[in-house]
């Protein structure tokens, strides 16, 4: 395989991983730049470099593109290249998901980059209040591009997330339970737990958006009806778990590299983990401190003015952890520990300054100030400083070569000195409005010394990139434990990884760390993976796919599917296609159409080649709490989990419009329940027929796989088909999506369980012709997991016939 | 005799409750009250106070610990017994009481701030009942709009400038004619959303005439950085004097329609110095 090629059809989770971590940080260089931008304008009062429009974009461009785009994919890229190093897996639980994540998420960022050439990208900020974000008052096409992307960045975030959740709930080698997980795989999966939850109700949030921009929908423009905190709601129960989502990597980053650079085992390591995962459960449940200025109550704010105060007080537990953990070490001020030390430091002003803002009357004052802005940025920034030093740590690991620890050095003083330049003014000329470039001419010296910081802080990652990059070809080769005091299992084996990861089955039943033969147990131990095994060191960044099976154990013959990328460009050119398509544009329509025309030719592509790529399969050693699940399964089950968030969003959505235009005042769109009663009764009766389906796949009745799966298909076409007479009917009556918010709310709820049920249709149909030929009847897996999702689509519709039809 | 929160006489009580009382009116005394500059004041430079020396002490720990047990330095050793090895099932080192006692302490201090702020929270959102008295309050609708800010008075006298009386309790009530806006004084430290279809409400007292500049703090669209008003404050009589000349229309109806913009003359600061 050609080296270019190697890379489009990989799904090898440290291909992916390098894919992840070079992208990420092509987008830090992206935001940054336009960080850098911001800084200049905000040089003098009232700044000319940008008019007030592309300043507006400018900031709102830099907030989507550092948080989305940059941080969490950073984050990613260590969380794909180590986890499964780390858990002792050979990959991820679904190699062409991982690789489908990966392209979604570059493609959407390409979508986000050409939104500034559609009359300007989205210029609302990263928080998009609404009802600025429609399109009455921000009309231009790149704004729906915009909501677009970051809608595939979210697609991309729950294939990734429910890849994560499986592999690390169900792979994990014997002897390594979850108590005895190492840090920073912890981090990853509780942040892959909030990512799965928080995502879907952003999710809703942009699909509900996306829809007022394309179809006309009128949810964030209904402001009689609430629609303008609706938004509000909705992306601040998103938001604050994000920060969690974009901080517990780095977190786990620096408790890693702490231990190692101390040469000590962290302090009250039991209590960490218990705090992050109190952090987790309580992050979705403090969102409104972020809307205390709203029209909310005195008893609502004081319910999250508590729980804010709660959530900050286990990280305090965390931060003394890792300072307690500095006690008795050896330490080694190498790069990634000057990074991690100084994360921390700044992380702790960012946490006193957070206080701040908890106490609701400072936070009043503070509300739309710089005091947010730096407050966040010492939080925020502070975790990317724990990632940069991810980068460092990790480096020998990834490449096999050393970085240059005196450019390294260099970079941190450069890195530190600029971060405090930047952004410590702008706590004492915390008075200027937030996205305002227009200040009080006494806070010019702090302005100007801030955007001094800024070059200083971007000229620091001039020096990263050149010291990454001359290593390469310079840098000494790495031994495969280059830091002494390591635990965990990526530093076993050579650096970089054969494909293969491990000399063996890597077990820790013995009470630490072996490679175990494939036939009874030998251990070879560490030893000989340090020195002697280090047979196929050619392995992850340089070799190609025949690196392999040397050791004897069996391996997938292919890792290479070029359909992950394939199913990434159809969704790109369907998502520019629709953020024009309301204007009829030819190039729009048929961009829209060929998106589909490929989406669906390369689905049927990956489908088929279901039956000859095999992820890595069972047994594992410890899957607790779902050993008797497989991996399809429990994927299947962690999907639902966030469609059911999906849903509950658009209708608590509903739920909250209807209680601000008034419960009772507010009559069904549908004046007629019968046609909604019989479609409950057909979604039932097909529900009836999957489960004859698993059936006559157990009794090995190929026919009466066929004929259930037929009757299936045609009691969902029926759905449809009564569906669509009932709109028809309706949109005769000039009740359409637009009409008003009662109408908007019944055509896009309804209308999301109709594309549940066409998705199932579409892939009960792709099963039928399958059962044609005979499949299922030896393995009826297939059947089942396909009968949890319709029977899901049914239940779903149990809530909203009620909901939509006679309350 | 004693008088609680409530207000009622105590004489003749056991000794332990009076003195529960007495602490209660003497925590009472602790939570800054006044206009909104004074509390914002008392209780930021608190803050400021306590987290320079929380956030000295910290990293100051924190870098001392590091020279401390550095490589090659004298203590460097004291663990050694105990190093990490690779491949070992990771588990916890230290003691963890250390580790608890500063938690608690953490906890302690910041739930104490946090709740010490909360009594003035419930004053600012209750100045009245918090106050007990019948101060003279003036009601004003803010309207919010790409890209300014209108005044309407109880009188139905409508500007794009905000005139008050000094040392009176002035009370906002907010609204946005169409996309999410954020009204606030800086120096008067009021502050609230407007938001397009509700109303919320803040207040404030300016006990310096003067002139003020309110500004827009929730991004609102190209004029966002622009989207200003004056706030003048104006002697009592001044203001009387200013008020009278108003041309309020329909009296002392007050519109709430956030349309009032049709039924007011606009005043400009230079009729008003004239
Ligand atoms: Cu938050
Ligand atoms: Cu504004």
């Amino acid at each position: 395989m050609s080296s270019i090629k190697r890379w489009f059809v990989t799904t090898n989770h440290k291909d992916v991983g390098i894919l992840y971590l070079v992208t990420s940080l092509f987008f830090l260089i992206f935001g940054g730049l336009l960080a850098l931008l911001i800084r200049v304008q905000l040089l003098q009062p009232g700044g000319t470099i940008l008019a007030d429009a592309a300043y507006n974009q400018t900031v709102s461009a830099h907030g989507l593109l550092m948080v989305f785009w940059f941080l969490s994919p950073l984050a990613f890229g260590f969380a794909n290249y180590v986890v499964p190093l780390q858990i002792g897996a050979k990959d991820l639980a679904f190699p062409r998901l991982n690789a489908l994540s990966y392209w979604l998420y570059l493609f959407s960022g390409l979508l986000l980059g050409i939104s500034f050439f559609q009359g300007g990208t989205f210029s609302g900020g990263w928080t998009m209040y609404a009802p600025l974000n429609v399109p009455i008052y921000m009309p231009s096409i790149g704004a729906t591009t915009t909501v677009l992307a970051l809608l595939m960045f979210t697609a991309s975030v729950t294939v990734g997330g429910v890849n994560f959740l499986t592999t690390i709930h169900r792979m994990r080698a014997p002897g390594l339970t979850l108590r005895r997980m190492p840090l920073f795989t912890w981090t990853i999966l509780l942040t892959v737990w909030m990512m799965l939850f928080a995502f879907a109700a952003l999710l809703a949030a942009l699909m509900i958006l996306s829809s007022d921009r394309i179809f006309g929908t009128v949810y964030f423009a209904a402001t009689d009806s609430g629609g303008s905190v609706l938004w509000a709601h909705l992306f601040w129960f998103f938001g604050h778990p994000e920060v969690y989502i974009v901080f517990f990597p780095a977190l786990g980053v620096m408790a890693e590299i702490f231990q190692t650079f101390t040469g000590r085992r962290i302090v009250g390591r039991k209590w960490f983990i218990a705090s992050m995962v109190l952090v987790a459960i309580q992050s979705f449940m403090v969102w409104m401190h972020h809307m205390f200025l709203t029209s909310i109550n005195l008893p609502v704010k004081t319910l999250f003015m508590a729980t804010t105060i709660g959530i900050s007080l286990p990280f305090d537990l965390m931060v003394f952890a890792l300072i307690y953990t500095t006690i008795k070490g050896k330490i080694r001020f190498k790069t990634p520990f000057l990074f991690a030390f100084g994360a921390l430091v700044l992380f702790i002003l960012g946490g006193i300054t957070g206080v701040f803002l908890g106490a609701v009357v400072l936070d009043y004052e503070f509300r739309g100030t710089y005091w947010v802005v730096a407050h966040f940025h010492y939080v925020m920034v502070g975790g990317v400083t724990g990632l940069v030093g991810g980068i460092y740590y990790w480096y020998p690991k990834i490449t096999g070569k050393m970085y240059d620890e005196f450019l390294g050095k260099v970079h941190f003083a450069l890195y530190f000195v600029g971060f405090n330049l930047v952004y410590f003014p702008m706590f004492l000329a915390w008075e200027t409005p937030r996205r305002v470039f227009d200040y009080p001419e006494a806070f010019t010296p702090w302005h100007q010394l801030a955007t001094v910081g800024a070059f200083v802080l971007g000229a620091s990652f001039l020096v990263m990139f050149y010291n990454l990059y001359a290593s390469l070809v310079t840098g000494e080769d790495a031994a495969p434990d280059p830091w002494r005091y390591v635990t965990t299992a990526e530093w076993a084996v050579p650096s970089p990884p054969p494909l293969e990861n491990y000399p063996g089955r890597p077990s820790y039943d013995g009470g630490a760390l072996q490679f175990l033969e494939e036939a009874g147990p030998r251990p070879s131990g560490i030893a000989a993976a340090d020195g002697g095994a280090g047979t196929r060191t050619d392995g992850g960044v340089a070799a190609t796919a025949d690196g392999a099976l040397a050791g004897g154990h069996d391996h997938e013959e292919s890792h290479a599917s070029i359909w992950p990328f394939g199913l990434s460009l159809a969704g790109f050119f369907l998502l520019v296609g629709l953020s024009g398509v309301n204007t009829g544009g030819t190039a729009y329509v048929a961009l829209t159409v060929a998106g589909f025309a490929l989406g669906a030719y390369t689905l049927v592509g990956m489908a088929r080649e279901s039956q000859t790529f095999h992820g890595p399969s069972g047994p594992f050693g410890e899957s607790w709490p779902f050993a008797k699940v497989e991996n399809m399964k429990l994927g299947m089950w962690f999907f639902l989990a966030s469609d059911v968030v999906l849903f509950g969003a658009f209708i608590g959505s509903y739920v909250f419009i209807r209680v601000a235009f008034g419960w009772g005042a507010w009559e069904p769109v549908p004046h007629d329940p019968v046609p909604g009663l019989m479609n409950t009764y057909i979604l039932l009766t097909s529900s009836f027929a999957v489960v004859m389906a698993m059936v006559a796949a157990q009794k090995g009745s190929r026919n009466g796989v066929v004929a259930s799966l037929l009757v299936t298909i045609l009691l969902g076409i029926g759905f449809l088909g009564n569906k669509g007479i009932e709109w028809l009917e309706l949109f005769h009556e000039g009740l359409w999506l637009s009409t008003n918010v009662q109408t908007s709310t019944f055509f896009l709820t309804t209308g999301l369980h109709a594309a549940h049920v066409i998705v199932g249709l579409f892939i009960a149909l792709y099963m039928l012709v399958r059962a044609w030929g005979g499949a299922y009847l030896d393995d009826d897996k297939p059947v089942e997991y396909f009968g949890l999702y319709w029977h899901f689509v049914d239940i779903v519709w149990l809530f909203l016939f009620p909901l939509f039809y006679i309350l | 005799m004693l008088i609680t929160a409530d207000g009622n006489h105590h004489t003749g009580e056991p000794m332990n409750t009076g003195v529960a009382v007495q602490s209660v009116v003497q925590i009472g005394d602790l939570i800054p009250r006044g206009t909104r500059m004074n509390v914002f004041q008392s209780i930021y430079w608190v803050f400021i106070a306590l987290g320079t020396l929380v956030g000295v002490v910290v990293v100051g720990y924190m870098v001392y610990n590091a020279y401390r047990y550095r490589e090659g330095g004298s203590h460097a050793e004291d663990g050694d017994d105990e190093r990490p090895t690779l491949g070992e099932i990771p588990t916890g080192g230290g003691k963890g009481r250390k580790l608890f006692l500063s938690f608690g302490l953490s906890a302690v201090v910041v739930i104490s701030l946090i709740v010490w702020t909360y009594g003035t929270l419930l004053y600012v959102e209750s100045p009245v009942a918090a106050q007990e008295s019948d101060q003279e309050e003036l009601e004003i609708q803010v309207v919010g709009r790409q890209f300014s800010w209108e005044f309407v008075y109880p009188n139905g006298h409508s500007s794009f400038e905000l005139v008050v009386p000094e040392d009176t309790r002035v009370r906002l009530v907010v609204t946005s004619d169409d996309v999410f806006h954020n009204f606030g004084i800086p120096s008067l430290r009021a502050k609230t959303d407007a938001i397009p279809g509700q109303t919320t409400e803040t207040w404030f007292i300016a006990d310096q005439p003067g002139e003020y500049q309110a500004h827009c703090y929730e991004l609102c669209g190209a004029g966002h950085s622009g989207m200003n008003a004056n706030v003048v404050v104006m002697q009592q009589s001044a203001y009387d004097e200013w008020y009278a000349n108003t041309s309020g229309g329909g009296g002392n109806t007050s519109d709430t329609s956030g349309n009032a913009s049709e039924n007011g003359t606009r005043t400009t600061s230079e009729a008003l110095t004239a």
